[in-house]
């Protein structure tokens, strides 16, 4: 009997950079998640603490897939967290959970937990949570609730699943055609996202028959009024998503034409691009010399100076079959994403500490 | 089920059982990092690696068939993606151990070494935890500043989690006792729905009772706990022991032994 599980990111797949970094996003979403949900009161503690032992019990109810026997899903939960306890309080859940499930299961390692947070718990909780607010609109329908749940789902899981690919094309220790591996993991969780949807819908609709409470409490009754650092943090949890695809296609693939010019040189023709202009090459001489990141890559020459020429290949060195992927494109674009994030925290709880010592105040007296 | 079925080895006691729980976190994580720093075609490179696990498993009395058993459980996705990289590295690479040498394409080695490290990091991550109880472990956690929030929720998880877990089996047994698997996929669907919908009730209202049990003792957002961690010199020479053991893996037998030829 196999199980579908979604996948949890190893250790072996990453390298040091890569991990540190998404351990410091990691640390960032989950500070900032646990700092908005505490806001909620204190007595929503016991509810998460309780949720995620719930998460982990409804992982052992499987249901066999019609179509292909021997297979069976169950529930993933973030989506199902998000919906009833809001996005950020279903991030630290899934952040609990993730991190039992690496201590004491040994299922994705101590470095990759950084990415496990942000793959499974983060990308899920805050994009399936749009989705599903998106889908539900100012309306309570049944019809809208169950769509917008597996819809959620779908996304979610397919979106951080996507991500596990380019983390370890990042980091280049496994060789593995990314777009190869990257088609098989999103092929495979938008499996497994339809299933969870599936049981998800299945739980909503148990829950509207027999408790119509906790579900229209939640979502369809009141809707959810996101505060303006809620909307801030979640822009740049998507501006870190995008960051790190993005970069990644600009490093990898530089250019279609670009790409495709390397693969088939044409040997004495003409070059298909016209030769730049004078003031197209002014310019580019102008952005070499002063960008801190040219290409999007590490700058080798100090600020003002032009980089040397590459050194021509050794042409007597053994070929090599392969070529080096180049992850200093992403890095930089994860790394100015991260430390914006970082300033934007500081900012925030800078902002917020002042009002807080006020309300205490009021509170005790 | 019990909460001993996953902890039964962290109650026992040994030299390294009375540790501090930083240390042995710190310590772990170190390792961890090291090992993954090692490059991707070394393989013969990381044998002194499997040292410090191993020896960690028999101080403490933890039997190594069990840390085998959790590696070869966790194995497959990670096996699936190594075996994969021979189709995509071939470049050609002598491997040489001893006066044997052989022609082996950058995949297998990438193919062995993500095995050797995957194995390694599980043996190392199931000693620290089958020494340490998980309630000193989230003192640690603490007292490494986590946030505060994700720790007693943390605390919260553990021990609600095989209540639940043992409840979800004996609903699930009794279903697939009463034929649950050959009713037609809608029904089936229905009836998880059902079970994990109930079983989401239930924990609502544990929830609810649960709070109202921790308002009616005090509990006003802040949790307070023993603090019985002691950093102690057996702690420091833990950690020492390692920074050392680590640097002689990775830096200086490397270099004695020639580095990069011996594969």
């Amino acid at each position: 009997m196999t199980c579908l599980l979604a996948m949890h990111m190893a250790d072996q797949l990453l390298s040091l950079p890569v991990a540190g970094v998404a351990w410091l996003a990691a640390m960032a979403a989950v500070a900032a998640a646990s700092r908005l949900s505490r806001r909620q009161g204190p007595e929503k503690l016991p509810l998460m603490g309780v949720m995620g032992a719930f998460v982990f019990a409804a992982q052992m109810v499987n249901f066999t897939l019609p179509l292909m026997p021997g297979t069976s899903g169950h529930l993933g939960g973030a989506v199902l967290l998000a919906v009833l306890l809001g996005p950020w309080a279903g991030i630290v859940t899934m952040a609990g959970i993730l991190i039992v499930q690496c201590l004491l299961f040994q299922d994705g390692g101590l470095l990759a937990l950084g990415c496990n947070i942000l793959n499974m718990g983060v990308a899920p909780c805050l994009l399936g949570y749009a989705v599903y607010r998106a889908v539900l609109g100012r309306t309570a329908s049944a019809a809208r609730q169950y769509l917008g749940a597996w819809l959620a789902c779908v996304i979610g899981v397919a979106a951080g699943a996507a991500m596990v690919p380019l983390e370890s094309a990042v980091s280049g220790v496994l060789r593995i055609a990314a777009g190869d591996f990257l088609a098989v993991m999103v092929g495979v969780h938008l499996l497994i996202g339809t299933v969870e949807g599936l049981i998800t819908f299945a739980v909503l609709a148990y829950l509207r028959q027999v408790h119509p409470q906790w579900v229209g409490a939640s979502t369809g009754g009141q809707p959810v009024r996101l505060s303006k650092p809620a909307v801030a943090a979640s822009l740049v949890v998507v501006a870190l998503l995008l960051a790190g695809v993005v970069s990644w296609f600009a490093s990898a693939h530089p250019d279609g034409l670009e790409w495709s010019y390397q693969e088939h040189p044409y040997a004495g023709a003409d070059k298909p691009v016209a030769p730049p202009s004078p003031a197209v090459a002014a310019v580019e001489a102008f952005q070499a010399r002063y960008s801190p990141m040219p290409d999007y890559g590490r700058r080798e020459a100090p600020l003002g100076r032009l980089p040397r020429q590459q050194a021509a290949p050794d042409s007597s060195a053994k070929p090599r079959a392969t070529t080096v992927v180049n992850g200093w494109g992403s890095l930089a674009g994860l790394v100015g994403t991260a430390v914006t994030l970082g300033l934007l925290y500081a900012v925030s709880v800078m902002i917020r500490r002042p009002r807080r010592a006020v309300r205490d105040a009021s509170r005790g007296a | 089920m019990h909460h001993s079925h996953i902890d039964r080895f962290a109650q026992g006691d040994s030299l390294l059982h009375r540790l501090d729980a930083r240390a042995k976190l710190l310590a772990v994580l170190a390792y961890t990092v090291v090992l993954i720093s090692f490059d991707r075609y070394a393989v013969a490179a990381m044998a002194p690696m499997a040292v410090a696990p191993l020896a960690w498993l028999w101080l403490s009395g933890v039997p190594v068939r069990f840390a085998l058993r959790r590696v070869l459980l966790l194995s497959p996705f990670i096996l699936t993606l190594a075996l994969a990289s021979p189709l995509y590295d071939r470049s050609v690479h002598a491997a040489a151990l001893g006066p044997w040498q052989v022609e082996l394409t950058g995949g297998w080695l990438t193919a062995m070494n993500v095995a050797i490290k995957f194995a390694l990091g599980v043996l190392a991550l199931t000693a620290m935890i089958c020494t340490t109880a998980f309630s000193s472990l989230l003192e640690a956690l603490d007292r490494l500043k986590a946030p505060r929030l994700l720790v007693m929720q943390l605390g919260l998880l553990y021990r609600y989690l095989f209540e639940l877990i043992d409840r979800a089996m004996r609903v699930r047994r009794a279903r697939d006792f009463r034929g649950g698997g050959r009713a037609p996929a809608g029904r089936r669907l229905r009836a998880v729905g059902g079970i994990v919908g109930s079983l989401l009730a239930q924990t609502l209202e544990k929830s609810q009772r649960v709070e109202l049990a921790m308002a009616s003792r005090g509990y006003r957002g802040q949790s307070h706990g023993l603090r019985q961690l002691r950093a102690g010199w057996a702690d420091a020479a833990l950690l020492a022991a390692m920074a050392g053991y680590l640097l002689l893996c990775r830096w200086v037998m490397p270099a004695m032994l020639g580095g990069r030829e011996s594969a």
